[in-house]
């Protein structure tokens, strides 16, 4: 498989704080990447040192076969706009783009205006008066126009309403169908992103626990819901990773799948299999791996991440 | 493939100009780069006029010189500051390295310092046909600095725009990248280190011998001097910028 970014035994290491933790991953040619994981697990930390925004305690990181800090034939041809980006005091939401428009190579200027209007950002006002949701657009516009190569979102939708979002779920899609190119998208709206990306790389507390493509992520579990008592009993001895119930009917999820007997048993028992919600998926696997965080935890099993 | 395609919509140029675009970067902020430094020049030359002005009434009628043409050296301290602070994480979010970054952000600088050096000779031009504007007052025109002619009086004028800017643009990336602090401890350092020069020149009793020098010097000289000054300064600047992060 052609790999547009290689990283190998990444350490970066705050005071008191290891951000990531001898990290390895690779990431595809012309995908988009879910990157997905709780707050301060290391998400944007990784995604500064890939843009060579941030630099590495220890550990190698390699974009276009390359080492990316201080290097413009590697940086032209990615771009990240953070989620906390600060622009020129006087900037307006027209200097950003027409700045954009400066660097990146591939820049659309017609996809620009078209998002521009789309997601009614007004130009003329300087950047420091926008809403929080109009700050977010102009850095989706930017992600978008800029076409690179290698483009990061990092959480991209912050203050942006449901329909904002769609849009941009919308265009990226069409605009990633016409122009091929790798995206990797940090988000805590799992389910919302779930149709959207193609592989899933989770990392928690500084590591990696899951790269796999997202059929094979949602392959991971399998959800059943039926009367309450067959279930139990058909799903005796399974590491059950969600349980729902509502009067006498169960929804559960568990860790592993079902071949072909197993599904008849539970059709004709009158157990129907539904699909399983990545974010619930990814909820409890995180939640395992960080016992420390009960609090959290209980919070989190609500299914809202947000 | 499509993949070709959308790369052969590449525009080379945008990669050539990257450090020569960085100006344009820094030139959003036309208020620092611009308006500021020229309300500053013009206030000061305002200000100082109007004082001219009441001696003259007053009947003071010999040689008047004032600071007030220094201001606006002082003002690009803030530039550098703001250069640094306000446009760094949007120039990584451009996707520029830092030394590209760095160099245009010099360059942003030398064509605002070059336009207040114009502004400051052509003054002195000016006082010196009119001796004064007519009442012997001198905002541009300093016997001191002009001795060398007009050319090197526009030089001196520009070089210590770019120190005070190298010194705004170093002091905020140290502040940015170690914090308070830090920043802190080495303006004491410095102050310690002057304070030391003083002390040696005192003991030595060379005082007369140091004065002397800088006469001897001149102002092209001292300038030449200040010169090699800021290329030390742009140097330490660049490697404190270099591994800063976003």
């Amino acid at each position: 498989m052609d790999s547009v970014i290689e990283v190998r035994n990444l350490t970066k290491r705050y005071k008191d704080v290891l951000a990531l933790d001898d990290v390895g991953f690779d990431i595809r040619k012309d995908t988009i990447y879910g990157f997905l994981g709780r707050n301060g697990a290391g998400k944007t930390t990784a995604m500064s040192i890939l843009t060579a925004q941030n630099l590495p305690s220890s550990g190698q990181v390699r974009v276009f076969g390359e080492d990316p800090y201080e290097n413009a034939r590697v940086l032209s041809r990615m771009c990240f706009v953070r989620e906390s980006q600060k622009y020129p005091d006087d900037a307006t939401s027209r200097h950003a783009l027409a700045s954009a428009r400066l660097f990146f190579p591939r820049w659309d200027q017609e996809l620009a205006d078209d998002l521009v209007e789309e997601f009614q950002l007004p130009l003329k006002r300087t950047i420091k008066k926008l809403s929080r949701g109009q700050l977010s657009a102009v850095g989706v516009i930017i992600g978008l126009a800029s076409r690179a190569e290698i483009t990061f979102f990092d959480e991209p939708y912050l203050g942006l309403d449901a329909v904002a979002r769609q849009i941009f779920y919308d265009r990226l899609l069409t605009d990633y169908a016409e122009h091929p190119r790798t995206v990797v998208l940090s988000s805590h709206l799992i389910d919302e992103v779930s149709n959207l990306i193609e592989r899933v790389l989770v990392i928690d507390g500084g590591r990696i626990i899951m790269d796999e493509s997202t059929e094979d992520a949602r392959a991971l579990a399998t959800n059943v819901v039926g009367d309450a008592a067959t279930v139990e009993r058909a799903l005796h001895g399974r590491e059950v990773i969600h349980r729902e119930s509502l009067g006498r009917v169960a929804s559960v999820t568990f860790l592993g799948r079902l071949d072909a007997a197993e599904r008849d048993a539970l059709a004709s028992a009158g157990i129907d299999l539904a699909p399983v919600s990545l974010q619930q998926l990814i909820v409890r696997l995180t939640q395992q791996r960080t016992p420390g965080r009960d609090a959290f935890a209980a919070a989190a099993q609500e299914g809202s991440l947000r | 493939m499509t993949t070709l395609e959308s790369g052969s919509a590449t525009r080379p140029a945008v990669l050539r100009n990257r450090t020569r675009n960085v100006v344009r970067l820094q030139f959003v902020n036309t208020q620092t780069f611009l308006w500021v430094p020229a309300l500053v020049l013009g206030g000061a030359w305002v200000l100082t006029m109007l004082i001219y002005w009441i001696l003259q009434n007053a009947g003071v009628t010999g040689v008047k010189t004032g600071g007030g043409s220094q201001a606006p050296l002082w003002y690009f301290l803030v530039v550098g500051i703001q250069a640094m602070t306000m446009t760094f994480p949007f120039s990584q979010a451009m996707s520029l390295t830092r030394r590209e970054f760095y160099v245009g952000s010099l360059a942003a600088a030398a064509v605002s310092g070059l336009g207040m050096s114009l502004v400051f000779v052509l003054l002195g031009l000016v006082e010196r046909a009119t001796e004064g504007y007519g009442m012997n007052g001198y905002f541009a025109y300093l016997d001191w600095l002009w001795e060398g002619g007009p050319l090197a009086a526009g030089l001196t004028y520009f070089v210590l725009t770019m120190l005070f800017f190298i010194v705004g643009f170093w002091s905020a990336t140290i502040y940015k990248r170690y914090g308070t602090a830090v920043l802190t401890t080495v303006l004491i350092g410095i102050g310690l280190a002057l304070v030391g020069v003083v002390a040696l020149v005192t003991w030595q009793q060379a005082w007369p011998a140091v004065g002397q020098w800088v006469l001897d010097t001149g102002s092209l000289g001292l300038t030449l001097w200040a010169i090699a000054v800021c290329v030390l300064l742009a140097a330490g600047s660049y490697l404190t910028l270099r591994r800063m992060p976003a």
